[in-house]
């Protein structure tokens, strides 16, 4: 009988049924509840600007891989569709369509390709496609329509809550705790929904594609930090793209430290920075450039910030 | 419009105090060297290849300095010219080494060993040779999963899709030496390019005994010593069922090819005219 | 699952080369008549081993035969008839039966443990875990060693593997006078048995063989992987952490496996030589169970029907390494046999630094940096990187989202770096 010709491979033979894609799955199930928000506060124009938004992500990074590198397309892993989705739960509901589409290009075409694709690049795409159009469309990037109006043909605009703390106004009387963690106020498509970002969390945490470390050091950061310069607590924590930054961007794992002790000082950091900002800086709002700042020193957090070695402790007598 | 003056005055100045604390460093500290050392580094094709066993070609240039001789030292890559006008530069007569060329000793293709195995896993030689003798059975033999094509920094070698095995570009191949020492099997050798490109080699490292290297591989050496018994000059030596062509000793005269049961002698001689052979011998010499 | 003695065979091909050290030299010439448990080949050496024979037969051919790798070493080659083979059936069903048996803690009270150690030396007792390191050297305690704890792995090396759990479950009582031997043998005053909570069953067994005065507790950890591993289970054991590069003496103890421990029992009450083991059938095969099975057995005997394109593992599919062949034989290192059938590896992805593999590095390595260095052959930054710590569990490959061959690359960096060392140590 002819022997069978057998597969040889190096161990181990098994093999985790977790992949790129299902990990972007959960990403995009938990984002679920802040698009499902969104849609309620601001209607059809955050339905198109999300659609608008994957669709660039996806056909930017096609058409570079396929174009430009001349390579088979990683479309398939969907990391640009979730960077698409963060990229417009990120942008005020009425900018328009064509706007969200430059921030795509920009986001996966010159943030992620440019550095060599998935897993190369240096800063979020998703924010650095934000933080682009802010500093390129200053006026459409600060227009944040009402909730509540959503489907009326102009709808009222007006300042967020940290726009008007900045400017020294009063918190508007009438915005209640509850309009607070429901989300009822000014702000981008998915930043105002704090329960719902809760939400997403809560799941990623249960199917364990992230670990607490950087939203909680975040978030403990920030309330520390606003509970002893004196600032309202409360509207810090769940106005604004805080909680959104904190779970879903800060978290991106190409460009947030390796170690458990590496997140919880990035963590900090971003807490650090987005305070300073809010409290001292030109912008009302300062999570996108926090996360930046957070991910370029990254790569120093991994160089000096290393696991526990095993029995790290005896290696240091043997040296000794 | 004072205001003019006084900054053109405190740009002005800094300036000046940044210069001349530039300059006092630059002087107090400034570190004593050879000049012959950046002239030979200049003279380097600069491709830190490591292909003279030194660090690289900075290191090249300080060893050659330090020693004040040439011996022993031989950078591959640029060859007798540039290893000439070293000599010039450091003042010693110039060595003459063989020019080399990286050769593959090993001609198991696709259809000289069939594959008997499946490999799944990283595509690198080294992992491969680790986990087992690979897809073709031969323990000695290429694994072709291109290691040597990987390290190699002037894309000399390639994997002929049609043997599955690496094939060296000599014109490209600066005999640097660093597929020989990525091979894990130990299959390349630089041996000298020969007058006028001609040299003869045994393509086969199986050291196993005939009758099993002959099971693995009908390309195989089977280490018979008919070639050694042929050759006119004593140039071949036979080891652990292998046979061996010693370059220096050989003078390309071809006359092992032909005797070699297996075809396991491989040569860059310019093929013979065929004689014209009659249908018979046609017939038993056909495999 | 009951522990199937599996027939012995026709012919067995026992290598020289089982274990760790010098391999063994043959004392049978080939034509010769040889028994059951008769030597066939002997330990070169302090650190090596001697080889018997399963079956009672004729010496066929002492000749290079392929290992699971395919790379050949020499190996005796026994044939038996239908008479002997009948014969030594009869033989081994009278020694099952014994195993079954209580223990019989008189042998541990009059052999002196020199005489325990030579026994166990002359049976060719090997680490049966898989490691195969030569029994008698871990037992030759130096008395400044100050060797305070026995650590008996009953963990289980690996997942799908169940072949300690069924041997425990089936022959407690002998296990426990094997490590009493063994204790006496070494010098130690107390053993500790490690075994993970998913086996109630052999715990229960253990604690019923070990219910009045034995000097061997058992310490009940949580199942995880790899828990079986020496570092990990002194660690869960006796709370002391060995050292980098260190041996467990360094912390007082010594690690042996359950099945060692059985193996010792068989050599020193039973008189016989280590020349069957259990071993564990599992995967995508109709014949999945524990067997009993003789040294030498061709694997291809055991696992009928296998097609192109199996993968047919010995040991576990954490650290089982494949055959190329199914005419290689089971080893005494062999602890399991794993069909997979058309189950090939993912295409490899970009790493996304999901921190999955250093998370998952039992001894807090980072799996992404150290393969990234290995594929850029930068050798002595993998050294820096204490790429020698490596005990290759296979965890970060097993974890990593994005199909990366981790381990292939880390254990290349880890041979390269040692061989490196070896280099330097022998040059000063």
């Amino acid at each position: 009988m002819q022997a069978p010709r057998l597969l040889i491979s190096p161990s181990p033979h098994i093999h985790t049924h977790r992949t790129v894609r299902s990990t972007m799955t959960h990403v995009i199930i938990a984002l679920v509840p802040a698009f499902i928000c969104s849609l309620w506060y601001f209607g059809l124009p955050a339905l198109a600007l999300v659609a608008v938004c994957i669709a660039a992500c996806a056909a930017t990074e096609w058409a570079v891989d396929r174009w430009l590198l001349g390579r088979p397309a990683t479309t398939g892993d969907l990391t640009a569709v979730v960077t698409g989705l963060l990229l417009a739960l990120n942008l005020p509901s009425s900018l328009p369509w064509w706007t969200a589409a430059i921030g795509s290009v920009f986001a996966i075409g010159v943030a992620k390709m440019a550095f060599g694709g998935l897993g190369c690049n240096i800063f979020n795409p998703a924010i650095a496609g934000r933080v682009f159009l802010l500093i390129s469309f200053p006026a459409l990037m600060t227009t944040w329509p009402l909730p509540g109006e959503a489907f009326s043909a102009d709808a009222a605009t007006g300042a967020t809550l940290l726009g008007r703390l900045k400017l020294g106004e009063a918190v508007d009387p009438a915005l209640t705790t509850a309009d607070l963690w429901l989300g009822n106020m000014g702000g981008s498509l998915g930043e105002t929904g704090a329960l719902a970002i809760i939400a997403g969390l809560v799941y990623l945490l249960a199917v364990r594609v992230i670990s607490w470390h950087i939203p909680v050091a975040i978030v403990a950061t920030v309330a520390l930090f606003d509970a002893l310069i004196g600032t309202h607590v409360g509207i810090d924590l769940l106005s604004g793209g805080l909680l959104l930054g904190a779970v879903f961007m800060a978290t991106d794992y190409v460009t947030s430290p390796m170690t458990r002790r590496g997140m919880l000082l990035y963590g900090c950091m971003i807490g650090l920075v987005t305070v300073v900002i809010r409290r001292w800086g030109a912008y009302p709002e300062g999570m996108s450039f926090a996360i930046l700042l957070g991910n370029a020193v990254t790569p120093l957090i991994d160089r000096y910030i290393r696991p526990h070695r095993f029995a790290a402790e005896a290696r240091k007598e043997v040296a000794a | 419009m004072s205001v003019i003056f006084i900054t053109i005055a405190v740009i002005g100045l800094t300036g000046l105090a940044g210069a001349v604390l530039l300059y006092v460093v630059a002087r107090r500290f400034s570190v004593e060297e050879d000049p012959r050392i950046s002239r030979i580094a200049d003279l380097l094709p600069g491709a830190n290849c490591g292909g003279c066993g030194l660090k690289g070609c900075r290191d090249f240039a300080t060893t050659c300095v330090a020693r004040g001789n040439l011996a022993g030292i031989w950078c591959p890559v640029g060859g007798q010219d540039v290893m000439d006008r070293v000599a010039a530069i450091i003042g010693v007569a110039a060595a003459s080494v063989d020019p080399l060329v990286a050769t593959l000793r090993c001609n198991g293709s696709c259809s000289a060993r069939p594959q008997r195995a499946d490999y799944d896993g990283a595509r690198s030689c080294a992992v491969m040779a680790a986990v087992a003798v690979g897809e073709r059975g031969c323990s000695f033999g290429c694994l072709g999963c291109g290691d040597c094509v990987g390290v190699c920094g002037f894309g000399a070698i390639s994997i002929d899709p049609s043997t599955g095995l690496p094939v060296v570009d000599p014109d490209r191949c600066t005999a640097c030496g660093a597929c020989v020492a990525a091979c894990p099997r130990h299959l390349i050798e630089l041996r000298p390019r020969g007058k006028r490109d001609r040299r003869v080699w045994v393509a086969c490292s199986n050291r196993d005994r005939g009758a099993v290297a002959r099971r693995t591989c009908s390309a195989a050496c089977i280490g018979c010593g008919k070639c050694a018994r042929t050759c006119p000059f004593g140039a071949i030596d036979i080891a652990d069922n292998l046979a061996y062509i010693d370059p220096a000793l050989c003078r390309a005269c071809g006359k092992c090819i032909d005797g070699c049961p297996t075809g396991a002698i491989l040569s860059t001689l310019p093929p013979r005219p065929v004689k014209p052979a009659t249908p018979q011998a046609n017939e038993t010499t056909h495999i | 699952m009951p522990i199937v003695a599996l027939d012995l065979p026709r012919r067995a091909v026992l290598p020289l080369s089982q274990h760790i050290g010098a391999p063994a030299t043959p004392c049978v010439a080939v034509g010769e008549r040889v028994v059951r448990g008769q030597m066939v080949a002997k330990a070169a050496g302090f650190v090596s081993a001697p080889v018997h024979t399963p079956i009672s037969g004729t010496v066929r051919e002492i000749a290079p035969v392929a290992m699971p790798s395919g790379y050949p070493v020499t190996a005796i080659t026994v044939e038996t008839d239908d008479t002997m083979h009948e014969a030594d059936t009869a033989a081994r069903l009278a020694q099952i039966e014994a195993d079954m048996q209580p223990a019989d803690r008189t042998l541990s009270e009059t052999l002196t443990a020199e005489q325990i150690r030579r026994r166990i030396a002359d049976s060719g007792i090997v680490g049966l875990g898989g490691a195969t390191f030569p029994s008698t050297v871990k037992l030759s305690t130096r008395p400044d060693a100050a060797i305070d704890t026995l650590v008996i792995n009953a963990c289980e090396c690996e997942p799908y593997l169940t072949c300690d759990d069924a041997l425990m479950r089936a022959c407690a009582p002998r296990i426990a006078e094997g490590i009493e031997l063994m204790l006496k043998a070494a010098g130690v005053p107390r053993a500790v048995i490690g075994i993970e909570d998913n086996k109630p069953e052999a715990i229960a067994a253990l604690r019923a063989a070990l219910s009045d005065g034995w000097p061997i507790d058992i310490c009940v950890l949580r199942t995880k992987y790899p828990q079986g591993g020496e570092k990990q289970l002194v660690e869960a054991v006796t709370g002391r952490r060995i050292p980098a590069g260190a041996l467990p003496a360094a912390v007082g103890t010594i690690v042996n496996n359950v099945a060692t421990a059985f193996a010792v029992y068989a050599a020193v009450d039973a008189g016989r030589p280590l020349i069957e083991r259990v071993i564990t059938v599992t995967g995508d095969t109709s014949v999945r169970g524990n067997y009993l099975v003789a040294i030498g057995t061709p694997i291809g005997d055991i696992v009928p029907a296998i097609t192109d394109g199996c993968k047919v593992v010995l040991g576990g599919p954490m650290m089982g390494r494949t055959a190329v062949t199914l005419d290689t034989p089971v080893t005494k290192g062999t602890s399991g046999l794993l069909v997979l059938e058309g189950r090939p590896r993912l295409p490899e992805q970009p790493c996304i630094r999901c921190t999955a593999c250093v998370n998952v590095c039992p001894m807090g390595l980072e799996p992404y940096l150290l393969a990234n260095l290995a594929r850029r052959r930068m050798w002595p930054e993998a050294e820096r990187h204490t790429v020698t710590d490596c005990i290759e569990c296979g965890s970060c490959s097993y974890i990593c989202p994005s199909s990366r061959p981790l381990l292939d690359y880390i254990r290349l960096a880890k041979s390269t770096v040692m061989a490196d060392i070896r280099a330097r140590n022998a040059k000063k």
